[in-house]
């Protein structure tokens, strides 16, 4: 059997026109797609009209308040939705259907959100479609790369999930016991007081770059779910007996060199990707799979993706896919394309009573109607 | 790719004739008929933890060590209690290699006896083999059981999965893969031993999820036989649930 995806197209149309709305985070999201009709395959790819996003940064210390996020939010929405309309330069009449992100996320960032989406769809009489934010990552992974049953490595500021599909669900194998990794590595650059700009983990990165020598960190891998908060504690306290009012000095053992701040971002790199890392080849071996997808903020990281090639590399007929930044990190084009494959098969809002958002939204609560494999 | 791999295992114990039957997750499970020292083989398995290149080679070596090392510390702490997994033949160490006894046999579709593969099999040949019948309910139990007995003497696997679990004739239960394995009395490190279990049962066998995992803990309430203990574990069991579902998914 094979889905219908052609059920919902308007007469004398053979397209469909999508506008999504992102900002469960500090990223403000619009993008608007097109799909052809008939199934997504090779030949027939969804096509970004327009991809637009504002990030609210914070200054170095400080995190992103839902507060102060959502007021961002409540101050762009408006201009990114029209930037967006006129990048894609389309009628907005065509689209067919507005989809906003559900959850998970933070509270007020959503909300701001959501009234936007809410209010277009009444005066442009527009159906509306609620999206999780997770598996708007994992269907955009899907589309731009070509994988087609991966294992997903999902990786952000507030997720850490290995995801593999199975039954018309997107079904969690792994997942962080306590806090996300883009959590951990903020957190982190927070302590060192670090730059938000463009954002804490990449500048993590980029001083990871420099760090030669390893410092011993525990290695809490549990099955296929991993820990983090530990590892944060122990860091969290070497960085700061390092440059707090005692001035602690570490050496390494091997060379009697000094351990800087850049070698802190490198140890806790290698450890916290080894264990990411290892969860997903878990995952593989347990659903026998080949592929490896990565989405998500973190996703982005040059020395996770170096990682994970060198682990697929080692595996039979292994392939990885990986986007950039365009899609990895949060945007309103991912939450479109699931959203309209939501609507082609049947997943609108009939009542606004259900567009209420959800900071918990699991991403195997999703039937997914859309694949039959 | 593997055969790279392969070659750097015959390059350490050459003459052995391998047959590879799965990459895991850290190590590739060879089959052999060639045991190390007796000449009447019966078959073994041979456990090569190879090196990650994409580890840093410090963790990388400190892992490879204390996985192999850990691993064969539990199996002859299972081995001295009478709890049944596969016997140790011989290990090398520095070279991350674990011989053992072969265990399981042949499903139908030429599959390992795995629990996984069984209840697998179980499950898509639906009509004729019921996958909820009395059978399965049995041998979930007895997992459920050697769990109990597992955790009544501090043991934690680390990395409780229906694959991890090998019946052999008459579908007794044996536990395999102690990599993550360790030994602690707390209640919290039972109750996510249980909770990973727990979590790949409903991933890896979702429609029949809900029973599978009831009798898995029937099974382990007859294995844990101080109650005290057992109440405190699944008392436990209940937060780390709940740390789960609620946990904020927020930056
Ligand atoms: N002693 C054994 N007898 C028979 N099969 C085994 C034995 N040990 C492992 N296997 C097979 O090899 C697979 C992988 O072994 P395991 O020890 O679980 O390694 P990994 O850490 O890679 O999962 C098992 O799922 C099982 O099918
Ligand atoms: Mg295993």
């Amino acid at each position: 059997m094979v889905v219908d995806l052609d059920k919902y197209l308007k007469q004398d149309k053979d397209y469909y026109i999508a506008i999504g709305l992102e900002g469960s985070a500090n990223k403000l999201g619009v993008g608007i797609i097109k799909h052809s009709k008939g199934l997504l395959s090779n030949v027939n790819k969804a096509k970004v009209l327009s991809n637009v996003r504002d990030t609210y940064i914070t200054p170095p210390g400080e995190g992103f308040l839902p507060r102060d996020t959502a007021r961002h939010h409540r101050n762009w929405v408006v201009r990114i939705i029209k930037k967006a309309i006129k990048d894609a330069n389309i009628n907005k009449f065509d689209i067919d259907v507005i989809c906003f992100t559900q959850g998970p996320g933070m509270g007020a960032p959503l909300q701001s959100v959501v009234i936007a989406a809410r209010t277009i769809s009444q005066i442009w009489q527009i159906p509306l479609v609620g999206v999780n934010h997770c598996i708007g990552h994992i269907e955009m992974g899907r589309e731009i790369t070509g994988a087609l049953n991966p294992v997903v490595l999902y990786v952000s500021g507030g997720n850490t999930q290995v995801i593999a599909y199975s039954k018309n669900r997107y079904r969690i194998f792994g997942e962080t016991l306590d806090i996300a990794i883009g959590n951990c590595l903020d957190r982190f650059a927070r302590t060192l007081k670090i730059s938000n700009d463009p954002a804490p983990g990449y500048n993590i990165e980029q001083l990871a770059k420099k760090g030669k020598h390893l410092v011993n960190l525990p290695y809490t891998v549990k099955g296929m779910d991993m820990s983090m908060s530990g590892i944060l504690a122990y860091i969290d306290q070497l960085a700061k007996d390092m440059f707090g009012i005692q001035k602690k000095q570490l050496k390494d053992e091997e060379s009697g060199e000094f351990i800087t701040k850049e070698d802190l971002c490198f140890s806790l790199q290698e450890i916290l990707f080894s264990m990411l890392v290892e969860i997903t080849e878990r995952a593989l071996a347990h659903v026998n799979s080949n592929q490896v997808l990565i989405v998500g903020g973190v996703g982005s990281n040059e020395r996770l993706q170096e990682m994970m090639k060198l682990m697929i590399q080692d595996r039979k007929n292994g392939q990885i896919f990986a986007t950039d930044e365009r899609f990895c990190i949060d945007n309103g084009i991912m939450i479109a394309h699931a959203g309209l494959l939501q609507y082609r098969t049947g997943g609108i809002i009939k009542d606004l009573k259900d567009t209420v958002c959800t900071q918990r939204f699991r991403t195997d609560e999703v039937y997914i109607a859309w694949r039959d494999d | 790719m593997t055969e790279s791999l392969i070659s750097t295992l015959e390059d350490k114990i050459p003459n052995i004739k391998l047959n590879c039957i799965s990459q895991g997750a850290e190590a590739l499970v060879f089959e052999s008929d060639t045991h190390p020292y007796y000449n009447d083989s019966k078959n073994c398995i041979i456990k090569y933890r190879p090196s990650k290149p994409y580890r840093h080679p410090k963790i990388d070596l400190q892992i490879t060590k204390q996985r192999t090392i850990g691993e064969v510390k539990f199996m002859y702490k299972l081995c001295k209690l009478g709890i049944p997994c596969p016997n140790i033949i011989t290990t090398d160490f520095p070279n991350g290699i674990i011989w053992m006894e072969f265990i399981g046999y042949k499903l139908e579709n030429n599959e390992i006896s795995s629990f996984k593969n069984w209840l697998w099999y179980l499950e898509k040949n639906g009509n004729d083999h019921d996958p909820l019948k009395k059978e399965v309910e049995f041998v979930c139990i007895k997992v459920g059981e050697l769990i109990g007995k597992l955790h009544l003497n501090d043991m934690i696997h680390g990395d409780l999965t229906s694959s991890n679990m090998i019946l052999v004739q008459d579908d007794v239960p044996h536990l395999i893969d102690f990599g993550l394995s360790s030994f602690s009395g707390l209640p919290e490190d039972k109750a996510v031993d249980l909770y990973v279990l727990e979590r790949a049962i409903m991933s890896t066998h979702s429609v029949y999820a809900e029973s599978y995992n009831r009798w898995l803990l029937k099974g382990y309430q007859q294995g844990y036989t101080n109650k005290s203990k057992y109440k405190e574990v699944i008392k436990r069991l209940e937060d780390v649930r709940l740390r789960g579902r609620k946990r904020s998914m927020l930056g």
